[in-house]
């Protein structure tokens, strides 16, 4: 398809194969990508959105695994924080636009908050990496909102809270594994502390859904 | 600007006619460990003791009146939920209470050492402004317990934990500022402390009003 269009001959050969560019540096992923179909970018997008989800649902301690999320992005947390707040928002009788604003602002700010203070305490946090990290972590807490939304009916009070208190645990553990290793040693439970409480924060709403 | 005259000597990253609004102009105040802040907020609880102003003496940090402050956020926002959620079985789930109190909080803890600094400057003594906003901080971590206590849906237990919580929080202040009140004339020391008591008495009392309103059991709300 590239054959008909006008910028493309020689750039691409044939038909559009699909590449691993979650797998490619920086440089080479820049040449390509005017000219590509639109259909292509977005597919690019998606795959390292779900990559790096891959990373948070199954954390890994080691530092040199993780070293593929230092290409950070802030598509999968803008989704991830629109997904919970629509979530929240729907179910609230009052005040839907409330519970938006709050839980966008507080995803949001919370983030960059953490990550000035991790910088202050004499972290080596590079400020979007971190934001990125935090914001792709929010995904367990994400999927306990929507099955808790869907399936109300059947859930009691302490059905909820025995949900819920999973994705919060496993959304800390998930960024701790990343944080830590960027945090200062002898600081290190006054840098942590700030994320306990964000996601905390984050899966209290979801318990009164 | 004259008025940090003493920060900017002492730390040289602070020089510089917009400083404050850099990164690093706030490094110095987060030279804390995890030991130092609770020694502090255990300092705070007993205000008659003189442990505060030793601790914090040539090093206050902002770590604690940012966090604290964020984590008495969040425990208003959860049991004043759980008292609204017990009372009808259902929930009616207000999410108002966290810009409300974010609000509150922040201009008292933030707010009253601004006025309190200018107030004091321009009657003549020297206080360090860092240091006034350490000790707002950590005067709110009395909330932290007094709010875990509000579960109870006692209105006369909640007057009476209010009230403790100001009166224990009046006096950590005034003693954290002994030694600056001690410099100054008879007069303007009542101004000053006027001044503390009456932000203090407000906080107490729109806590209490706003966030632990007890519904009688007859009303349709």
């Amino acid at each position: 398809m590239t054959d008909n269009h006008p910028f493309g001959s020689g750039m691409f050969q044939g038909q559009a194969k699909f590449v691993d560019y979650a797998h490619m540096n920086q440089q080479e992923v820049q040449v390509n990508t005017l000219d590509e179909p639109v259909l292509d970018t977005l597919l690019r997008d998606i795959n390292m959105i779900l990559y790096k989800l891959s990373y948070v649902i199954i954390p890994r301690m080691k530092e040199t695994q993780g070293r593929k999320l230092r290409n950070w992005d802030l598509w999968g947390p803008l989704l991830l924080s629109l997904l919970l707040a629509m979530t929240l928002g729907i179910n609230s009788n009052q005040s839907s636009d409330t519970i938006f604003g709050t839980i966008f602002i507080i995803m949001w700010g919370g983030s960059a908050v953490i990550t000035v203070n991790a910088k202050l305490l004499g972290g080596q946090v590079s400020f979007f990496q971190s934001v990125c990290v935090l914001g792709y972590c929010v995904f367990p807490i994400n999927v306990a909102a929507v099955v808790i939304t869907f399936l109300q009916s059947y859930f009691g009070f302490f059905l909820r809270l025995i949900i819920v208190g999973v994705a919060f645990l496993w959304s800390t553990f998930s960024s701790l594994s990343f944080m830590s290793s960027m945090m200062n040693e002898e600081k290190k439970v006054i840098s942590v502390y700030p994320i306990f409480l964000f996601y905390m924060f984050l899966s209290w709403f979801c318990i009164f859904i | 600007m004259e008025f940090f005259q003493e920060e900017e000597e002492e730390h040289p990253e602070q020089k510089g006619c917009c400083a404050f609004l850099t990164v690093q102009y706030y490094q110095p105040y987060f030279n804390v460990s995890e030991d130092d802040v609770i020694d502090r907020i255990k300092a705070s609880f007993l205000p008659f003791r003189k442990d505060f102003h030793e601790r914090v003496a040539g090093n206050p940090d902002l770590w604690g009146p940012l966090w604290i402050s964020a984590t008495i956020i969040f425990l208003i926002t959860a049991v004043a939920n759980i008292n609204q959620m017990n009372f009808e079985g259902q929930t009616t789930y207000s999410v108002d209470y966290v810009p409300q109190s974010a609000a509150l909080l922040y201009c008292i803890s933030f707010g009253t050492p601004v006025i309190l600094t200018i107030v004091m400057k321009i009657l003549g003594s020297d206080i360090r402004f860092f240091h006034t906003v350490c000790l707002y901080g950590y005067s709110m971590s009395i909330l932290m317990p007094i709010t875990i206590l509000c579960v109870l849906r006692n209105s006369y237990v909640q007057w009476c934990l209010v009230g403790y919580g100001m009166i224990s929080s009046s006096s950590f202040l005034i003693m954290g500022m002994r030694k600056i009140l001690g410099d100054l004339e008879q007069a303007k020391r009542y101004i000053i402390v006027g001044i503390v008591l009456a932000m203090q008495f407000s906080l107490y009392l729109l806590y209490k009003l706003v966030f632990f309103k007890v519904i009688e059991k007859n009303s349709t709300e």
